[in-house]
């Protein structure tokens, strides 16, 4: 499913290059959940966008189904992005002008996979049911996340990549976004890349990785 | 449509729900931008259209036949040539004056005799309509534009409209044309086709006529002067279009970022950007070009009235648009929306997907713009300098469209130059306040942080700011010359223009009166000017009698030796030129002119140069008897200078009733006093500069506008800013209080740079763009009051725009600026 190989990855700073990635190998398989832990600044969102080919690595390949990202173009990256995958970020980024039933769909209106059935259904797992109509602005935190979660579900994704999905929630609302993310992923038999720092949201997933100066250990060490 | 891009076009326009208000900023910037502009362009089609028609009917391609010796045309002439077998056909021309004051021109042709192919001869007409045209009580042909004034006039024949002919003409039978214009036998021109080869008796000669100057020609200048007022308005309206598309694009940096996340390609992105601003571009352009066309049905019956005057242009009041008109309003209404956008999205095309969520550092680049900005409004106003100093060191054709471009440059080089001035300023005085004064220092260094987005809207307050102190310098300075060169050309009390035969008897009658103190002939007549190349150009003959009340008053602007020796050579030999005359043919004192007299080619010495302002032709003076003798010039206006008296109306009452009595032949519109044609003269004066005024005032309008619309704009962003602030304990009165004085401050400071600006456009206006589009040069006058003026304006204009924000600011619940600080 997603193939990351001899990956390298640096930054040009003022106090000159910091490699934030070396020679990084990781396989994800269809189905699979990963949890890539490590401390703040380790590089684990970097990770993700190149796996998410938001971003290209200096050396190393990004394979995601067989599919080498840097050899594809710029639209053929992003088509991959709105077919295949599917994205969470720590804040959210919703769509502040749009419904929440809009903001549901934005990216499954873009795949030109709008499913009604889907979406109702989807809207009534996160909770969100009933609030179709409103905009992000006037929902909780939480709601907020679970939001943003079905908006990368409902293109059916074969991969979802979270970027500390809970780190903007507190504890109990975490727990519950959490529970309903690990739901939905067994439900979809989609994959699942989720960065955290935190061994709560870590410790129910298949298998969990550390970062720590560029590289990938196993964890307990 | 793509699934992609539909989705994407939607999401982008989903912005302007939550935020009706940019998205009426940017209609708002577009329509202004695109009334005043479109307007301004239907005018000038309108009344190229105009020229366009008389130039078709007075430059046809018809040969003249005249006498050898230049004696004026008789129907002896005429007949004597048809007998010869000269297939001639002869026209009476003429100003037919209405009652009304209002005047047509009457031509009069033979229908039978004219050569086909002008527009003189009806093109569909058949032998009804020609026995209607030839039998009483006959039939006259006018444009549509001008059938009501026709119609009001008792004497003319029936009415038949031509919408071939040009407004305020009038073609009907040579008899009836004849009897109407008291022209007797005499005949203006004898026309032949070009094509037919005659042997002419030997006392006639066969012309080809030169394409007369057309009035279009006259008037480009005029109607190049409009345009550029509606480019300026054009830059100030697309001001705001950038305000409002850099704001919208700055609270969607995070949008564009989340939906390249989500799989959207760059290059859809901006093409959606791309789309969603042809669609606003599309709406805007239209609302601004039905309102130009209703602006301009406001401005077209001064504009009319001023082309007349100023170039004996005859304009049709109504507008007649052609369809390129309309397109190509739009086109400039989108090109310049593209202008405006193209730096926007191409700034969107660089979004990096990564900064997702991460704040522009767009602070960071702002040392470095201001710098650029600095450079690049130094080298424009470089360019500037240089092309200032070539125009004064070798005048020509050219001077206008260079002296334009010379204010293009001149504007936009400050204009640049504004952002990092006011900075500076700014980093001046937080050095200089005292430690004391906390808030003060709080405001100093908050609206150094303000202004990279009050910059354009600043940028915008000084262009109209200083072209209003230009041209109303310009403007206030050409009255004062003109109004003073009145009183010194008009001065007698009364103008007689008598019938030709009772000129001699009018001017007996009047030297007996004892009310007369001086009696002031006057004489006209057209002629050829023959230049070295011996090229021969039109010029108007003026006589006047040099009596001591003139030599003290007429003005001179350049003479060989002084006052005194010019005018004595005036009544030997020599004559003076008027200042276009002047300039156009690089004539000075001392030059010899050479003019095609009644018998031959005369020469005279240019003793000087007289200015001669509101007149579009080239002028030359003589004395009354030598234009008699040489030019066979008839008797014209009589000024009659009262003896000096203590009750001088009722002397001027008595004398009018007496001439109106003597001479029965004189009406009402044959006497005409003194102030009356200083108020017409002023009037006309006036009208020429109302529609300069009027888009100097809209422009400053829309200056204004786009400062209100961007303080809207950012009135959320400043909340989150002023909250702390409020929870400090500075109350919302204080908050209010520094808002106004920050504003005000800023428009203050622009203000003081608008000052010079306006002054060096004022003299860029008197010493190239006046020279070069009228052919005169007036002194330049300073109006401190102008200048107090532009400060007073600019604080109020922006305290009229700070005061909506101010206002809601106002009446903002503490509540919501408790949030407004939480959300911080
Ligand atoms: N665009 C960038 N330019 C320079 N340095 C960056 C950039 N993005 C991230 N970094 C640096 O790379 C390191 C890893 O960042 P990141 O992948 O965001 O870490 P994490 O997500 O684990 O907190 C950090 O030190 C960060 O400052
Ligand atoms: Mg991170």
């Amino acid at each position: 499913m997603l193939r990351l190989s001899g990956i390298t990855k640096t930054y040009p700073t003022p106090q000159g290059p910091l490699r934030v990635l070396d020679s990084v190998d990781l396989e994800l398989a269809a189905g699979e959940s990963l949890a890539l832990m490590g401390e703040s600044g380790s590089g684990k969102s970097t990770l993700l966008h190149l796996a998410a080919g938001l971003d290209l690595p200096d050396s190393g390949s990004v394979e995601l189904d067989g599919q080498r990202l840097s050899a594809l173009s710029e639209p053929a990256r992003a088509s991959l992005r709105r077919h295949r995958l599917g994205l969470v970020f720590q804040q959210f980024h919703l769509v502040p002008s749009l419904s929440v039933r809009d903001n549901l769909t934005l990216q499954a209106r873009l795949a030109g996979r709008d499913d009604r059935a889907w979406t109702d259904h989807l809207l009534a797992r996160l909770g969100l049911d009933g609030l179709d109509d409103r905009y992000p602005e006037q929902l909780s935190g939480g709601q907020q996340q679970r939001l943003a979660i079905g908006r990368a579900l409902a293109p059916r994704p074969q991969l979802l990549l979270a970027d500390e999905p809970t780190g903007n929630l507190d504890e109990a609302v975490a727990d519950q976004v959490l529970a309903l993310l690990q739901t939905l992923i067994d439900e979809s038999g989609c994959a699942l890349l989720v960065v955290t720092h935190s061994t709560r949201v870590a410790a129910p997933m298949g298998r969990r990785l550390r970062l720590a100066r560029g590289r990938l250990l196993e964890p307990g060490r | 449509m793509s699934a992609v891009m539909r989705t994407t076009l939607a999401t982008l326009l989903s912005h302007y729900r939550p935020h009706p208000g940019q998205l009426l900023m940017l209609l708002l910037g577009l329509w202004v931008a695109s009334a005043l502009w479109s307007g301004v362009q239907a005018i000038n089609a309108s009344a190229r259209e105009s020229y366009a028609r008389a130039e078709a009917l007075f430059s046809s391609d018809l040969d003249h036949v005249e006498r050898r010796d230049d004696a004026p045309l008789t129907l002896d002439d005429y007949l004597a040539l048809r007998r010869a077998g000269v297939p001639v056909s002869p026209v009476i021309e003429g100003e037919l004056e209405l009652a009304d004051g209002e005047s047509l021109t009457l031509i009069g042709i033979e229908p039978l005799t004219l050569p086909g192919g002008t527009p003189l001869a009806r093109q569909d007409a058949d032998a009804a309509s020609l026995r209607d045209w030839l039998l009483p009580p006959h039939r006259a042909r006018v444009a549509p534009d001008s059938l009501d004034l026709a119609r009001s006039d008792a004497r003319l024949p029936p009415l038949e409209v031509d919408s071939g002919l040009p407004p305020a003409t009038l073609v009907t039978d040579i008899a009836v044309a004849a009897r109407l214009l008291d022209k007797g036998h005499r005949l203006t021109r004898l026309m032949i086709a070009p094509n037919r080869r005659v042997d002419l008796p030997s006392a006639f000669v066969r012309t080809s006529p030169a394409a007369p100057a057309s009035p279009g020609q006259l008037a480009d200048s005029f109607h190049l002067n409009l345009t550029a007022m509606g480019l300026l308005a054009l830059v100030v309206g697309l001001f705001i279009v950038h305000a409002a598309l850099g704001l919208a694009l700055e609270q969607r940096m995070g949008l564009l970022r989340t939906l390249r996340a989500l799989g959207v390609p760059g290059r859809t992105l901006v093409l959606a950007l791309g789309l969603e601003l042809l669609l606003i571009g599309t709406l805007g352009a239209l609302l601004g070009i039905v309102s130009g066309v209703i602006l301009a049905r406001l401005l077209l019956p001064d504009v009319a009235a001023t082309l007349d005057a100023l170039y004996d242009a005859t304009v049709s009041g109504s507008l007649t648009l052609p369809w390129h008109y309309w397109v190509g309003g739009f086109a400039i209404t989108l090109g310049g929306l593209v202008t405006a956008g193209a730096s926007l999205l191409w700034r969107a095309s660089r979004v990096s997907v990564l900064a997702l969520g991460q704040v522009q550092a767009w602070r960071a680049r702002l040392q470095r713009q201001l710098r650029v900005q600095a450079l690049v409004g130094g080298l424009l106003l470089g360019v500037a300098a240089l092309l200032w100093w070539q125009l004064g060191s070798q005048p020509g054709q050219r001077e206008l469209a260079l002296g334009f471009t010379l204010v293009a440059l001149l504007l936009l080089g400050t204009a640049l130059w504004l952002p990092p001035l006011l900075g500076g300023a700014l980093h001046l005085l937080t050095h200089r306040l005292p430690g004391r004064a906390v808030l003060s220092q709080w405001a100093v260094a908050d609206l150094q942080l303000q202004l990279p987005r009050l910059s354009l809207a600043m940028m915008a307050l000084l262009l109209a700011l200083s072209a209003n102190l230009g041209v109303g310098s310009m403007v206030g300075g050409f009255r004062l010359t003109f109004l003073d060169w009145l009183d010194q050309r008009l001065l007698a009390d009364l103008y007689v223009r008598p019938p030709a035969d009772q000129a001699g008897e009018l001017h007996e009658w009047l030297r007996q009166r004892p009310e007369v103190d001086t009696l002031l002939p006057t004489r006209q007549a057209e002629t050829r000017l023959i230049d070295e190349r011996g090229e021969a150009s039109p010029v108007t003959l003026f006589g006047i009698a040099p009596e001591p009340i003139l030599r003290r008053h007429w003005p001179l602007l350049d003479t060989l030796d002084g006052r005194e020796a010019a005018w004595a050579a005036l009544t030997r030999e020599a004559a003076f030129v008027n200042e276009q005359l002047a300039r156009r043919h690089g004539l000075e004192p001392g030059d010899v002119l050479r003019l095609k007299a009644s018998r031959g080619v005369v020469t005279m010495q240019i003793a000087a140069v007289y200015p001669d302002y509101g007149n579009p032709r080239g002028e030359i003076v003589l004395p009354v008897s030598r234009l008699a003798a040489r030019f066979d010039a008839p008797p014209g206006t009589l000024g009659v200078v009262l003896a000096p008296t203590q009750a001088r109306e009722q002397a001027l009452d008595r004398l009018r009733g007496a001439l109106a009595q003597r001479f029965t032949l004189l009406g009402d519109a044959a006497m005409i006093d003194q102030q009356a044609l200083k108020r017409t003269a002023t009037e006309v004066f006036e009208r020429t500069f109302a529609i300069t005024r009027a888009l100097n005032a809209l422009t400053l309008g829309v200056a204004g506008l786009a400062l209100l619309t961007t303080l809207l704009a950012q009135a959320e962003t400043r909340r989150a800013q002023l909250a702390p602030l409020w929870a400090l304990g500075v109350s919302r009165g204080r908050l209010v209080g520094l808002q106004l004085v920050q504003l005000v401050g800023a428009a203050l400071g622009t203000a003081l740079l608008a000052i010079p600006l306006g002054l060096l456009l004022a003299g860029v206006l008197v010493a190239v763009i006046n020279v070069a589009a009228f052919g005169w040069r007036l002194p330049l006058h300073l109006f401190p009051g102008q200048m107090l003026l532009t400060l007073v304006l600019a604080a109020l204009v922006a305290a009229l725009a700070a005061l909506l924000p101010a206002w809601r600011l106002w009446r903002i619940p503490p509540r919501q600026l408790l949030q407004e600080f939480a959300a911080e």
